[in-house]
């Protein structure tokens, strides 16, 4: 009879203590008597699934019966907790939504099939400070041929499509793709087929692919487009298939054709394409990386030109996702990370406060009964019930704010377009939310059931215990105010790295500059000489529209959307440079006016005129920092750069540095070529008008159309919108940053207001003593003040050190200003004391309207 | 136990089934534990035998409602010398037993003049 009453007593242990405690015995006492009627293994299972039900009928019977008493609890303080409520939200709140966009960028895996196989292909020259550039066709060909850690090789080369049928003609970016694109991707055409093996071969018939969005938007998703023909640059296109969104976000774009390769007419060092690639299954990237060094040490042997050329993979992971925008989302991250602990430690407080005022409860509860894990379960369930209450608001408040972030962030900012509330999202805001409500609620929990149960019901719940104890909650201020003041450190600097930003100065008058760009198809002007007579004859018409004062032609604006180009560039005859060495060079080609259409100041020699054509000798303007570069102080001009191609040219004239890139960058070297001797397909024109630049799109469109009523405009901006869209991701930076660290530095404010309060309330009989024995206000006033200045101090200067240590995760957000600037830490701190000091002030002040009679006599 | 207010015997039904036996148990004394487990499993020709955690788990939902109530501990009069706890049917108990039997009655007296029931002999 013994094991199966051990057995059946540890089965009880299933049962809630009390419930334990109340029937264990009479339960065990009936399974005696039935073991001894009926013993046996139909029992024991009978006895298993009833234990399995009945106990979790009595847990839950339980929690529902705690829960109703937080409920009555919460209920009963409402500002409590509102205020928990409150700040646990925005804690919350900020959390997910900053997750939200974690867990698009970082975590969610790439729209392709096995992305961790995929890489892309540099070509590197470490002789010309190249360490990653684009590929050649001939090498991308040789690559293909000779890998066997590669299974599939792609390449990518930039487009530019006209499209005249159905609706206004429309101007589109594309690209083309190898045929090898689709499996190498492993993607799927939405309908119809991808392109097939030997449609990359030149002379064959046109195909061409539409994205799904366009397909969809243009066309109605008309499923008989498949195997028509669409006009695309005056060529008609057989539509082969639709091509799903993935393809966007690898190559940009909505149309794609087949990349035609003809060997014969390309050369090695036409860097002109992106090659991609997929791992074979097994192969690491080193092993990739170690066999394409070996195959470019051959093609260095086997062709002179490539002597210098080596290759480097990358990871589409580290490709897509650039290293900013991975520091941004992780100081972001952290940045709210710590204000849901400030979160936490505040509403710890309160609930420290409240556990003190509730101390008689807890002793009566005690006294007649229940027990410390009862009472520990209660004070939790009071605390999850806060949490999830804060959560749930937090949620609603992330979804908002990813709504926001949907609607008004501008495109291009982020890698992927769309950021959703997805499971992944909800798993993380009930994981933070439970791990809150445990945290805050610990604290006082564990300190409510220390407390001694005789001394509290004696003193007939006057008792100060909390008071006696204040290290704890004044650990949790400091504590506050140290985050806060890490927060406000790092939102100060990228303030001012932004304000930095924007007093970059550009190199040109950006305002009241209109741009769009234009793409001539080929089909009807089929050489550059046609092109520029359009061109020319364009901004001739553009600058007799009134209210336009110039206007002009680049390949490429500063910060837009157009092609620049790097090349590398080798001076000829004297130079600072050792002989033969080369550096990478942003070339743009340039109509003559376009200097002074720009307000690039000409500093020396002189910018293009109507002569310098084709038949010219061929010359180049450079940018001030190239002459710097290539001939020091000299810079003066007549020198020689020899391109990759080998094409010599010779400067004409030196121009002012232009911001051509980005903003936080120092101006690259650039040269400039006369646009009669090189077009592009895709031209920007600027057009300076006396009025609001958008103003004026209605008249140039009318001019353009005069000229060529089949040619549509893209990219219709003001400059400003430009230079606006550049500087987005850094003030998107700023701007969650100084929210955070705002809504920081509240919650913090707000702690050691409530912890101060609390103090003077439990103080009130020791400051009336005081005061009866002739202190004076302003000596009850210091008293105060000194008690919470102490604790502040002692946070921020432990939040600034911190902060110290942690800037360095900054210093690539940063620009124009030291992570460790003095001048932002003394402000800093400046800003958190004077915070402190208010915060301190209001309680003491009312410290000092204690009477002390009615203090007195109160006790 | 609410005391401010008499309750309506009708706001328990339906009874449990567990719930049920127990008051019917309980009608004609008062019994311990393993005694109700025993009648209950005597008047279903041992079909329904009530598991530990089933009947306790009633009992104390019963008492914290005021069905049954617990008499003071006594000696099991087959056992004389295991001490055991005692329980009675109260005035509510027996108003929500009935009002059950009444609902039961009903509900049979419906699925018979459907011929769901065998007729009354």
């Amino acid at each position: 009879m013994d094991w199966p009453l051990s057995l059946y007593r540890a089965l009880l242990l299933c049962y809630p203590a009390e419930f334990r405690y109340e029937y264990g015995a009479e339960m065990a006492q009936a399974f005696r008597d039935r073991w001894r009627e009926e013993p046996g293994l139909t029992l024991w299972l009978n006895l298993f699934a009833d234990t399995i039900i009945s106990a979790s009928k009595e847990h839950s019977h339980m929690l529902l019966n705690d829960l109703i008493f937080a409920i009555r609890t919460l209920r009963k303080a409402p500002v409590f907790t509102a205020a928990a409520v409150l700040t646990l939200a925005l804690g919350v709140g900020a959390n997910s939504a900053i997750f939200t966009v974690v867990n698009a960028e970082l975590l969610r895996p790439l729209p392709f099939a096995d992305p961790d196989r995929l890489v892309r292909i540099y070509e590197k020259n470490d002789r010309l400070n190249l360490p990653q550039f684009a590929a050649s066709v001939l090498n991308y060909l040789s690559w293909k041929e000779q890998t066997q850690t590669l299974a599939q090789v792609g390449a990518i080369g930039f487009a530019s499509f006209n499209l005249t049928e159905r609706g206004d003609p429309e101007q589109f970016n594309g690209a083309t793709i190898s045929p090898s694109m689709f499996p190498l991707l492993g993607l799927q055409p939405v309908r119809g087929r991808a392109f097939r093996d030997g449609e990359d071969r030149p002379g064959g018939a046109p195909v061409v692919m539409i994205g799904e969005g366009l397909w969809k938007r243009r066309f109605g998703g008309d499923e008989s487009l498949i195997g028509k023909t669409v006009n695309l640059n005056g060529t008609a296109y057989t539509v082969v298939g639709i091509a799903p969104r993935a393809l966007f976000t690898l190559t940009g774009g909505e149309i794609w054709i087949p990349m035609l390769i003809d060997p014969p007419r390309e050369q090695r060092l036409n860097h002109v394409i992106v090659a991609v690639a997929r791992l074979q299954r097994g192969v690491t990237l080193q092993q990739a990386q170690a066999e394409m060094d070996t195959i470019a040490h051959r093609l260095g042997q086997q062709y002179a030109e490539m002597k210098d050329w080596g290759i480097t993979l990358t990871t589409f992971y580290h490709w897509f996702i650039q290293d900013q925008l991975r520091t941004a989302l992780v100081v972001l991250l952290g940045a709210v990370v710590l204000v849901l602990m400030i979160a936490c430690a505040n509403v710890a407080n309160l609930l420290l406060s409240r556990a003190a005022a509730r101390q008689t409860e807890i002793a009566v509860r005690t006294a007649i009964g229940a027990s410390r894990g009862r009472l520990l379960r209660q004070l939790l369930t009071e605390s999850l019930l806060l949490s999830t209450l804060g959560g749930a608001a937090g949620l609603m408040l992330a979804a908002w704010a990813v709504h926001m972030m949907n609607t008004s962030l501008p495109a291009n900012l982020l890698p992927v377009d769309q950021l959703v509330v997805d499971s992944t999202v909800l798993l993380f805001t009930l994981g933070i939310t439970l791990v809150t409500g445990l945290l805050f609620g610990m604290a006082p929990a564990w300190q409510t059931l220390k407390t001694d149960l005789i001394t509290v019901l004696k003193q007939g719940g006057r008792s100060n215990v909390g008071s006696r104890r204040p290290l704890l909650r004044n650990g949790l201020v400091a504590g506050e105010l140290a985050m806060a003041a890490m927060l406000l450190a790092g939102a100060a600097l990228l303030i001012q790295s932004l304000l930095h930003l924007q007093q970059v100065r550009l190199g040109f008058r950006p305002d009241r500059l209109l741009t769009f760009q234009l793409s001539p198809p080929s089909a009807k002007y089929p050489s550059t000489q046609r092109a520029w007579a359009f061109y020319q004859a364009l901004l001739a018409n553009l600058k007799t529209l009134p209210g336009v004062r110039g206007a002009a032609l680049s390949s490429g604006i500063p910060l837009g959307a157009g092609n620049y180009n790097t090349t590398p560039a080798t001076p000829v005859g004297n130079s600072l440079l050792p002989a033969g060495t080369a550096i990478p060079i942003d070339w743009r080609a340039v109509s003559p006016e376009y200097f002074r259409t720009m307000e690039i100041p000409l500093l020396r020699g002189r910018v293009f005129t109507g002569d310098d054509g084709p038949n010219a000798p061929p010359v180049m303007v450079i940018s001030q920092v190239t002459a710097q570069k290539l001939w020091g102080a000299e810079e003066s001009i007549g020198h020689i750069i020899r391109l990759g191609s080998g094409k010599q040219f010779t400067s004409v004239g030196i121009v002012g540095d232009v911001h051509s890139t980005s903003l936080n960058q120092p101006p690259a070297p650039t040269m400039y070529f006369a646009a009669a001797t090189r077009l592009w397909p895709l031209m920007d024109v600027v057009v300076r008008t006396e009025m609001e630049p958008n103003a004026a799109v209605s008249s140039v469109r009318q001019k353009l159309h005069e000229l060529d009523a089949e040619l549509p405009m893209s990219n219709i901006r003001s400059m400003d919108e430009w230079i606006s869209n550049n500087a987005a991701q850094p003030r998107l930076n700023t701007v969650l940053l100084g929210i955070f660290a705002s809504v920081a530095l509240l919650i913090a404010a707000i702690g050691i207001f409530g912890v101060l309060t609390y103090s003077v309330n439990q103080r009130t009989r020791e400051i009336g003593v005081r005061m009866a024995l002739g202190a004076q206000r302003g000596d009850v006033l210091r008293l105060v003040v000194r008690e919470g200045m102490v604790v502040a101090v002692a946070g921020i200067g432990a939040g600034l050190t911190g902060a110290l240590g942690l800037s360095k995760v900054l210093a690539t957000l940063l620009f124009g200003v030291d992570a460790h600037d003095p001048a932002t830490f003394i402000g800093v701190a400046a800003i958190l004391l004077a915070v402190a000091l208010i915060s301190c002030l209001l309680p003491a002040r009312r410290a000092t309207r204690v009477d002390p009679i009615v203090a007195l006599r109160y006790e | 136990m609410r005391k401010d207010a008499v309750p309506d015997p009708e706001a328990f039904l339906p009874l449990q089934p567990a719930v049920f036996h127990i008051l019917v148990a309980l009608a004609d004394r008062e019994r311990h534990g393993y005694a109700i487990m025993q009648d209950v499993a005597a008047r279903t020709d041992g079909k329904l035998k009530l598991s530990p955690g089933t009947l306790y788990g009633s009992i104390k939902r019963m008492l914290h409602d005021g069905l049954i109530e617990e008499l003071e501990e006594r000696p099991d009069p087959e056992q004389d010398d295991v001490r055991r706890r005692y329980y009675r049917i109260t005035r509510l108990g027996r108003e929500a037993a009935i009002a059950e039997s009444g609902r039961l009655a009903k509900l049979l007296g419906q699925a018979r003049a459907m011929g769901l029931a065998p007729r009354r002999t």
